[in-house]
């Protein structure tokens, strides 16, 4: 086999490979005298088929095979030669004219990771800031607990209906007398001021008592869903059959088991360890956060600009996406248009730290073991309904790509995890507000350097992302997709300058919920991890 | 192919089919090749259709006819039809012919 390299610049490389002929005959050969023995003919008793039949009979297929399996075979040993890590999957190109009996003329082109010096882990200091739960937190989440289970209550029947009142009524709806569809319902609750309804439906009940019967004329706003009803006015006709009064909900032993817990106690302790879960997210978050400005700010070196132009061509569509649903489209386009040179830096930076964690990962036997592969499939085979379970498994089980989307953010929590365990970690105890503002603190900061502008803020999901990518380098996987997702609102935020901070801090908010899913590892079990 | 059309179309009704079985091979040591012929083709017929389409010299023709097996289906008994063959011997010093790629 001959290796011509044509192209060396940066991290690609191409190269023209040359099969001999020779070598495709003998590997058709040795597949022949293979696959004798099995083949059955008529007239022949099994086995016994002469070798020049066979070739005639599936020369072709076992030719296409035996191609393949020298091309293969030889771009692995051009791998190993020239010791090449490839990015991505190879482009692999025959020449044209190859017939059956000429040397197979091949070109393979490819892009290089780039050589990363194992990283060092030793001597990583980072802060991990703990939130205690205060007492006032707990009550103040019972509070909203309490105030989402609202109840309400019979009033008496002289009661008229007000603003925050609930409705139970009967009513029929028609156009010029004729009913439409879906213009009906019997005892449908309609809590008034919600807005539920069309736009001047709740305002004409106000003041209605119960058992009172009234119809009341509504126009359909111009954009309203249904082709048929958009714009018409509508008679609906509306028996009240009780108005109730919204009754205050007190957190009490009563409250507890209307929850289906034992006692106040019980909901107590529960609380806490949901609060106590959020905190642990968002230090986690913090720390990771400095973990990975730390890694990316000690390395550098170049990445594979198809690797880059593939995250940079997601992000670009999330965000293009993002904006065709917004009001002026044209005006976001300009705005993203101009910040085209820094979606582009987050995208090598992403690369980059997934690179980067891999290679970590690799060199300390960071490893997601067949267990833990087995309960991320389980998990994700939950989003399915039942019956497609089955299939959902067994595609991922068939598909190394879809298992590579699965592990990849595994993984990169793995090394994550691994890092924090390696790091000098120092505890601090800060409350709630003091860990948000850190977090917020160092988005400030970060924003004042133009080129590190935005990163901070998407750190967390560019590592997962990077991770997915390091990990099934040719497979973009939907962990990058959440990613991108997450990253949205803080990727506006330095944008309209004014509110960046607020929005960052929502996009901090975001990114541990939407972080759990991805990770598919229930809180707790990461928890104990930390 | 524009030789092919020079040849007879008789000879085509002749020669029906090469007969592909172990024992077939085994006799083209001995440069000869089996083939299915029409049931009323003779030894004469045989060898001028082989001549003519495979343009090879031949040296002999042995005919045989096997008898179709008599089966019974459904309790009726029925045969199964009979086969005319013919080994044809080749002239040596040719090249063999290639049964495979049918006629």
């Amino acid at each position: 086999m001959q290796i011509v390299e044509t192209t060396n610049e940066g991290l690609k490389r191409a190269y023209t490979l040359t099969i001999p002929a020779s070598s495709i005959e003998a590997r058709i050969d040795a597949e022949v005298k293979k696959v004798a023995p099995q083949v059955r003919m008529p007239g022949f008793r099994p086995g016994k088929v002469p070798t020049n039949l066979i070739r005639k009979m599936h020369g072709a297929s076992l030719h296409s095979e035996a191609l393949n399996a020298s091309l293969r075979e030889s771009i692995d040993t051009l791998m190993r030669d020239k010791q090449l890590r490839p990015a991505l999957q190879p482009k692999v190109d025959l020449a044209e004219g190859y017939e059956e009996g000429k040397d197979a003329e091949v070109t393979v082109e490819l892009e290089v990771l780039p050589e990363i010096t194992a990283p060092s882990i030793d001597g990583l200091a980072l802060e991990r800031l703990v939130v205690p739960v205060s007492d006032e937190a707990l009550d103040e989440s019972l509070a909203k607990l309490a105030g989402s289970q609202k109840s309400y209550k019979d009033a008496a029947k002289t009661k008229k209906a007000a603003d925050g009142d609930q409705l139970i009524i009967d009513f029929v709806g028609s156009i010029d007398g004729v009913e439409f569809e879906g213009g009906k319902a019997e005892g449908a609750p309609l809590v008034l001021g919600s807005n539920q309804f069309i736009p001047g439906f709740e305002e004409q009940l106000v003041g209605v008592k119960t058992g009172e019967e009234k119809t009341i004329t509504v126009t359909f706003p111009e954009d309203y869903p249904a082709e048929n009803l958009k714009g018409k006015e509508a008679q609906f006709a509306i028996t009240v059959q009780q108005v109730k009064t919204e009754s205050e909900t007190v957190v009490d032993e009563e409250f507890a088991t209307s929850l289906g817990l034992e006692s106040l106690d019980k909901l107590k302790e529960l609380m806490k360890v949901q609060l106590e879960q959020e905190s642990a997210g968002l230090t986690r978050t913090q720390m990771k956060r400095q973990l990975l400005d730390k890694l990316a700010a000690d390395h550098d070196f170049e990445v594979p600009p198809t690797m880059v132009e593939a995250e940079f061509g997601q992000i670009w569509e999330q965000l293009t996406n993002e904006i065709a649903r917004e009001e002026n489209p044209e005006e976001g386009m300009k705005e993203i248009e101009a910040e085209k040179d820094d979606y582009r830096r987050i995208a090598e930076r992403r690369v980059r730290l997934g690179l980067l964690l891999s290679e970590i990962g690799q060199a300390n036997g960071v490893e997601v073991s067949q267990q833990e592969m087995r309960m991320l499939i389980q998990q994700a085979a939950q989003q399915y309904r039942q019956e497609d379970r089955q299939r959902f498994v067994d595609y991922v089980s068939q598909d190394p790509m879809a298992q590579a989307q699965l592990r990849a953010p595994l993984y990169e929590d793995k090394v994550v995890d691994f890092l924090f365990d390696k790091a000098e970690v120092t505890e601090r105890e800060v409350t709630r507000e003091e860990l948000e503002a850190a977090i917020e603190a160092e988005e400030g900061g970060a924003e004042a350097k133009p080129a590190e502008k935005k990163a901070p803020a998407k750190k967390k999901a560019a590592a997962k992302k990077d991770a997915a990518e390091a990990e099934a380098p040719a497979a973009e996987a939907d962990a990058p997709a959440e990613a991108a997702a997450e990253e949205k609102p803080a990727k506006k935020a330095p944008a309209k300058k004014a509110a960046a901070k607020a929005d960052d801090a929502k996009a901090e908010g975001e990114d541990k919920p939407a972080k759990k899913p991805a990770a598919k590892k229930p809180a707790a079990k990461k928890a104990d991890k930390d | 192919m524009a030789k092919k059309q020079e040849i007879d179309a008789r000879h085509y009704d002749v020669i029906l089919a090469p007969h592909i079985t172990e024992k077939a091979t085994l006799l083209s040591e001995f440069n000869a090749v089996v083939f299915k012929v029409a049931r009323d083709a003779t030894k004469p017929q045989v060898k001028e259709a082989i001549e003519a389409i495979y343009d090879r010299k031949v040296k002999g023709v042995n005919i045989l006819v096997q008898k179709g097996k008599s089966k019974r289906w459904k309790g009726r008994p029925y045969s199964r039809t009979d086969v005319k063959k013919a080994i044809v011997t080749l002239v040596d010093g040719q090249d063999p012919i290639d049964i495979t790629s049918g006629i």
